[in-house]
């Protein structure tokens, strides 16, 4: 807190200009205007469970044992062959990474 | 049983406790709407619907407050957003500086003790909305500055610069000699 100026007269006056209001119906009108409150945890537990499907679909469906070897000479000549697999499974893991982190980061 | 603030707020995040929430509009419902009608230059009406919104606000993102300020600090900086976007859709209330020239050019004010307050009421409403917003949070309802600072979302120093400049706009609107009125 402030130290109180006690020796002003202008923040005394202020402070005395700060009376109550009274609710007069304005509790009951805020109270019946509430909407359902958003539950915090629905958002980020849809997002987790879409993650967790995209990373079971995405385990089944890649070619994990078909994938071409990643070697030097492979990256040198961007053999389209080589890097399109891989370029397909470097996106899926980003974006399951990426939801996962989202998911528990999530604020609303 | 009087429960603490932190009591009410924990009924109203785990069973969404309507009546706890109305304890809480309760209790502040007062400081929440003077500020804002402060603010709107004495428009009860656009701050009663302004701290409605302000109190709705509250209730949607009441998983959001920490905990670390006072719970009437969190409301204070909602009830200023709510101010600030009025502003922006209502051009008379905009936060433009007041033309100081109007507090030299006119008759100083007769501060005498049973016009003060109106003086003091009018005098407020000279100031921008900057200005106002600091002297009210500090001056009247007793935040310090680094709370002020959090609610205005400023700078420390510029909370003081708008207290200090508003102080004296006051002051000077106001004419007011201090000895005359210690002795009052």
């Amino acid at each position: 807190m402030n130290p109180p100026e006690t020796n002003d007269p202008l923040d005394a006056l202020l402070r005395e200009q700060d009376k109550y209001i009274e609710d007069n119906g304005f509790t009951a009108r805020v109270v019946a205007a509430l909407p359902r409150r958003r539950r915090a945890w629905l958002r980020p537990a849809i997002l987790l469970g879409a993650v967790t499907i995209g990373s079971v679909l995405a385990a089944g469906w890649l070619p994990w044992g078909n994938l071409p070897v990643l070697d030097s000479s492979a990256l040198l000549s961007l053999n389209s062959q080589v890097l399109m697999p891989w370029m397909l499974v470097f996106s899926v893991m980003a974006s399951l990474v990426w939801g996962t982190i989202s998911a528990l980061e999530w604020e609303d | 049983v009087s429960f603490t603030d932190s009591d009410l707020i924990a009924r109203v995040l785990s069973r969404e406790d309507q009546h706890a929430f109305g304890e809480l509009v309760r209790r502040h419902q007062s400081p929440v709407r003077a500020f804002l009608a402060r603010l709107t230059r004495g428009d009860a009406h656009l701050a009663d619907d302004l701290a409605q919104e302000t109190f709705l606000k509250a209730w949607q993102k009441l998983q959001t407050y920490r905990g670390g300020a006072r719970f009437s600090t969190w409301l204070f900086g909602i009830a200023y957003n709510e101010f600030r976007m009025a502003c922006r859709r209502r051009k008379e209330l905009a936060l433009e500086d007041v033309d100081e020239s109007s507090l030299a050019s006119e008759e100083p004010a007769v501060a005498r003790d049973s016009h003060l307050r109106l003086d003091l009421t009018e005098a407020l409403k000279l100031l921008n909305s900057n200005e106002r917003a600091a002297v009210m949070l500090c001056c009247q309802n007793g935040l310090s500055h680094e709370e002020a600072a959090q609610v205005l979302d400023c700078p420390l120093g510029t909370v003081k610069t708008n207290i200090l400049r508003g102080k004296e706009k006051l002051r000077q609107k106001l004419s007011l000699d201090y000895k005359n009125y210690e002795s009052a």
